[in-house]
């Protein structure tokens, strides 16, 4: 019979040990449960070295926004939706 | 005298363990490095240079009738001029559709060129079908495509570009899993491919240490493929070999991370397993072959020897590792040196470097970063399976192939990938 003491630091550790596993693999977890990652890097013959080139000046800007080929598309709508506000 | 052997052994492992860790920090620092200095107008003149030389595309192919289709139909769109272009499909004796399917486009397009194999000459691996289609191939680049990859339209155009260089010898492009929704599976294996091509390959080549032919999305000078006699059909890991050999001959493999290809990942554990021992024991065969050669080349400098050799025996590290343990515990209940316990955190750590099967877990994250999916480091702490499973896989390998060794066996099983293509409907 192992004396009370020893028996709870066990159990403890037995309980830190699960927490610790638990805590490491929950996003994971979390990810394969409800997957929001975008997929597979497209390849796009073009726009994927343009989305590199505006990245490469966000940061030496060091901005924070990380542009690519849809915001590009956005933005390219918007822009071409505003002249028809004046009118 | 048993005790002080497995400490000096054990001394040996760990400071192995510590060098690959090194290695891969500095990857992983250069790597980023790579993409602050990479300036606008050094991609711009990647662009404007105009380098266009005869391609022959090399697709070896056996019972791939689920894939082929996607392959071929694929080299129709390619923009690299296709009077440079010859395309040669080698159906190795395959069973399926695989032929008929060619045979259709080799009717619509004069580029495309299709050699069947009878079964009695064929179906023995992708060295042997490579080295057959070396007779019909005219051009003076080759490139070559496994039959479940789909690459981008203008991949000839990059792959050729660093052939301008004369001490360039062969290419290798990115990598990129097409299927990775599919299975957890296949989203390991994705992770594994950007820690591996987007962090590992560049910055080796920006090191200019010994970037690696992965066997497809990549090619050679057709004279020097001719002068080190093609591929060794005796080799499983045929790509890594002929690596070894183009930088012993005093050329270089330049990596081109924008020649970007899709692949058809492995969906299940079996079929992981079947081809990680394949690669393994392939690349033990390489180390065994070129280990001394490399180590006494003229054509190589100190730091490629050095990543070579880190290269060659990056293999046996799981088995390693698993020596490592078993050491460690035996030592531990036989007497515990105090220099181990001062060791053990750095030695933890090192293990840790190997999480994530040769890219380790660091890699993958920074790979992620690049490629703006933060949301797919989430699954990294998974990779944990993957090292584990690679230990099994590694093991096995290295007992097999010393068993062959004894036996002088010198036939080895090429036991191919089964492609489903479930890869096809992630096409955008």
């Amino acid at each position: 019979m192992l004396p009370e003491e020893t028996f709870g630091t066990f159990v403890s550790l037995l309980f830190a040990v699960s927490a610790l596993i638990l805590i490491m693999f929950l996003p994971a977890l979390l990810e394969l449960k409800k997957p929001k990652d975008a997929g597979p890097k497209s390849i796009s013959e073009n726009a994927s070295n343009s989305a590199e080139m505006f990245f490469l000046q966000s940061i030496e800007r060091e901005e924070k926004h990380i542009l690519d080929s849809e915001i590009l598309k956005r933005i390219g709508e918007i822009i071409g939706f505003l002249p028809n506000l004046e009118s | 005298m048993i005790v002080e052997f497995l400490e000096i052994l054990l001394f040996a492992l760990l400071v192995l363990m510590i060098a690959y860790l090194v290695r891969h920090c500095l990857f992983s620092i250069t790597a980023l490095n790579f993409l602050m200095k990479r300036k606008k107008d050094e991609i711009q003149n990647m662009q404007d240079t105009k380098y266009e030389p005869t391609v022959t595309i090399l697709i070896p192919a056996r019972d791939e009738q689920h894939v082929v289709d996607r392959i071929l139909q694929r080299m129709t769109e390619l923009t690299y001029p296709k009077n440079k272009t010859q395309i040669i499909i080698i159906n190795d004796a395959s069973v399926d559709e695989t032929g008929k399917i060619a045979d259709n486009y080799f009717k619509n397009h004069s580029n495309i060129q299709v050699i069947h194999r009878s079964k009695k000459a064929g179906g023995t691996g992708k060295a042997s079908a490579l080295n057959y289609a070396l007779r019909y191939a005219r051009n003076e680049i080759l490139l070559c495509f496994d039959a479940d990859y789909y690459p981008q339209t203008d991949i000839v155009e990059k792959l050729v570009q660093p052939f301008a260089d004369p001490k360039v010898g062969a290419v290798q492009g990115r990598v990129i899993v097409l299927n990775e929704p599919q299975s957890l599976v296949t989203r390991l294996v994705a992770l594994e491919r950007i820690g591996g091509y987007r962090v590992d390959q560049q910055a080796r080549n920006s090191l200019g240490l010994i970037t690696q032919f992965g066997g497809t999305v990549g090619g050679f000078r057709r004279a020097l493929l001719d002068r080190l006699g093609g591929w060794d059909e005796s080799i499983l890991a045929e790509d890594t070999d002929l690596t070894f050999r183009v930088y012993l001959a005093g050329y270089r493999v330049h990596y081109v991370l924008d020649a970007e290809c899709y692949e058809e990942a492995v969906e299940n554990w079996r079929a992981y397993w079947k081809q990680r021992y394949r690669w393994a024991k392939g690349h033990m065969q390489c180390c065994f072959k070129h280990w001394y050669k490399f180590l006494t080349s003229k054509n190589l400098n100190l730091k490629q020897k050095i990543d070579g050799l880190l290269l060659l025996n990056i293999y046996y590290m799981p088995v390693f590792s698993l020596f490592l343990w078993i050491i460690g515990a035996l030592l531990f209940l036989i007497n515990l040196p105090q220099w181990l316990s001062l060791l053990w955190g750095p030695v933890q750590f090192s293990l840790l470097s190997f999480t994530g099967n040769f890219a380790p877990f660091f890699e993958v994250g920074i790979g992620a970063y690049l490629d703006q999916r933060k949301r797919a480091c989430w699954l990294i702490p998974l990779l944990i399976f993957t090292f584990l499973y690679n230990i099994l896989i590694c093991t096995k390998a290295f007992f097999d192939l010393a068993i062959s060794k004894i036996c002088r066996k010198t036939y080895h099983n090429w036991d191919k990938t089964i492609h489903s293509g479930n890869g096809n409907c992630y096409i955008l």
